[in-house]
């Protein structure tokens, strides 16, 4: 999913921007790249491609709307490799809006379905790097309008990258478990603007509002810290078992309207996360807080948990695998320094 | 569900992590080990997993071939003196999944 997710609000609460944007609620993939485990993050895509299964996401904030709207949202996301190196990943989420206001109804529903195109185009593991390339399609109408699904498609080319820092010198060894992963995508609504009709109440004159749909760039990062590399790569510290098994990290989602910004502005939305991945060999846990901003991106601190299933290490020869193309290649005498 | 069963079920495989390793990973140990003994995740293909040692002046001092039993992969050692050792691997899981990795170890008082 692109974290351009539609922020739902209650029909008639939504401020322009506020209604557009908002923390995403998706699930992503794992990647290894030589000695580094990219985990799957909440909040940005992981550079890598692969099989597996999020489900459930759950979250909860409260909106930038004026007065604000307690959202919360269950997701579930499926990845599938057709090749190595290529992926479709199917998402859809359930959002509830709880207006502050008693006096406003509230609103259940569907976001749009989303499908995720993604290829890996290059990966280094003797320097921890992997870039891909992908295609994030939002299919409009597919989701329900009084949670904010917009109508028309939203398409969003993206650039997905990841570093471990694997490659630093003894000397700062024990910045060796950092990697930073990061994306930008540019999002771009299949409609620019949507005109409404209606009648002024006042004067029974005709009237028609037009909202302008922004392109949006959609940017984001981590920064993480990878206890199981920092026991298998660089010291074992005899820490505790459960220990070994966190990656804490800060992840950044953030969107910014760049063009056809009539209405909606060109201000900068989004959240900073600090969590914590709990990374097992066959599923992993994490939580994350979501910090809005700015007043725009939130009213207050909310959560965001997911439980995350590797379906290549569930089930390596069923649905864990490739569709086409060979199992992983064996091992061969390796030469790495 | 399906994929809960399989989860649970400790009938699947994974990709095979190094768990721990003997001398520990960046750990310091007084003389030469006879030995390098890596622990993994999960069991390990022996045909397709090998392991190599540097001494401190670069040389090789993996002495034979790897022994992999289970989930546990050994190499013995040429003694090297005191400085760091270079432990590289590269394994296959029994699931077909390849997985590589490197470390070191001091030696010295």
């Amino acid at each position: 999913m692109s974290i351009n997710r539609a922020r739902a609000g209650v029909a008639g609460l939504v401020i322009a921007l506020g209604s557009l944007l908002g923390p995403d609620s998706g699930a992503y993939a794992h990647e290894i790249v030589g000695n580094r485990f990219f985990p799957a993050t909440l909040g940005i895509d992981d550079p890598g491609v692969n099989d597996e299964l999020s489900l459930p996401t759950f979250d909860s904030f409260k909106t930038g709307d004026v007065p604000p709207v307690r959202q919360r949202d269950v997701s579930g996301e499926f990845s599938k490799r057709i090749t190595e190196d290529f992926a479709i990943s199917f998402g859809s989420t359930y959002t509830f809006l709880g207006p502050i206001d008693p006096t406003v109804p509230g609103a259940n529903g569907f976001q749009n379905l989303e499908t995720t195109f993604k290829y890996r185009v290059f990966k280094d593991p003797v320097h921890e790097f992997v870039m891909s390339v992908g295609l994030n399609v939002e299919w409009g109408g597919t989701g329900s309008q009084s949670v904010g699904a917009d109508p028309f498609n939203t398409y969003t080319p993206t650039i997905y990258f990841g570093k471990g820092f694997g490659d630093l010198p003894d000397t700062v060894s024990w910045l060796r478990p950092v990697a930073i992963t990061g994306q930008v995508g540019y999002a771009i609504p299949g409609r620019n603007f949507t005109t409404t009709f209606g009648i002024d109440p006042d004067t029974g004159a005709s009237t028609a509002d037009t909202e302008f749909h922004p392109r949006v760039l959609n940017w984001g990062g981590t920064i993480q810290y990878s206890m199981p590399y920092l026991k298998s790569s660089v010291i074992d510290l005899g820490l505790p078992d459960f220990i070994n098994h966190l990656v804490p990290l800060v992840e950044a989602t953030l969107q910014t309207p760049v063009a056809n910004t009539l209405t909606s502005g060109t201000t900068t939305t989004g959240t900073i996360n600090p969590g914590v991945i709990w990374v097992g060999n066959k599923f992993q846990i994490a939580a994350e807080a979501l910090i809005p901003i700015n007043r725009q991106s939130g009213t207050n601190v909310g959560f965001i948990a997911q439980l995350h299933l590797y379906l290549d290490d569930i089930d390596p020869r069923g649905i864990g695998k490739p569709i086409f193309g060979g199992p992983v290649q064996p091992a061969s005498p390796f030469a790495r320094n | 569900m399906p994929v809960f069963l399989l989860l649970v079920s400790g009938q699947a495989w994974a990709h095979a992590m190094l768990d721990h390793a003997e001398p520990r990973v960046g750990n310091k140990v007084a003389s030469p080990p006879r030995e390098v003994t890596l622990t993994f995740t999960q069991k390990l293909e022996p045909a397709f997993s090998s392991v190599t040692v540097t001494g401190p002046s670069g040389q090789r001092v993996d002495a034979g071939k790897a022994r992999v039993s289970g989930n546990q992969m050994s190499v013995p050692l040429k003694g090297a003196g005191a400085g760091t050792y270079h432990v590289n691997w590269h394994v296959l899981s029994v699931d077909t999944h390849t997985t590589d990795g490197s470390f070191t170890f001091q030696v010295g008082p």
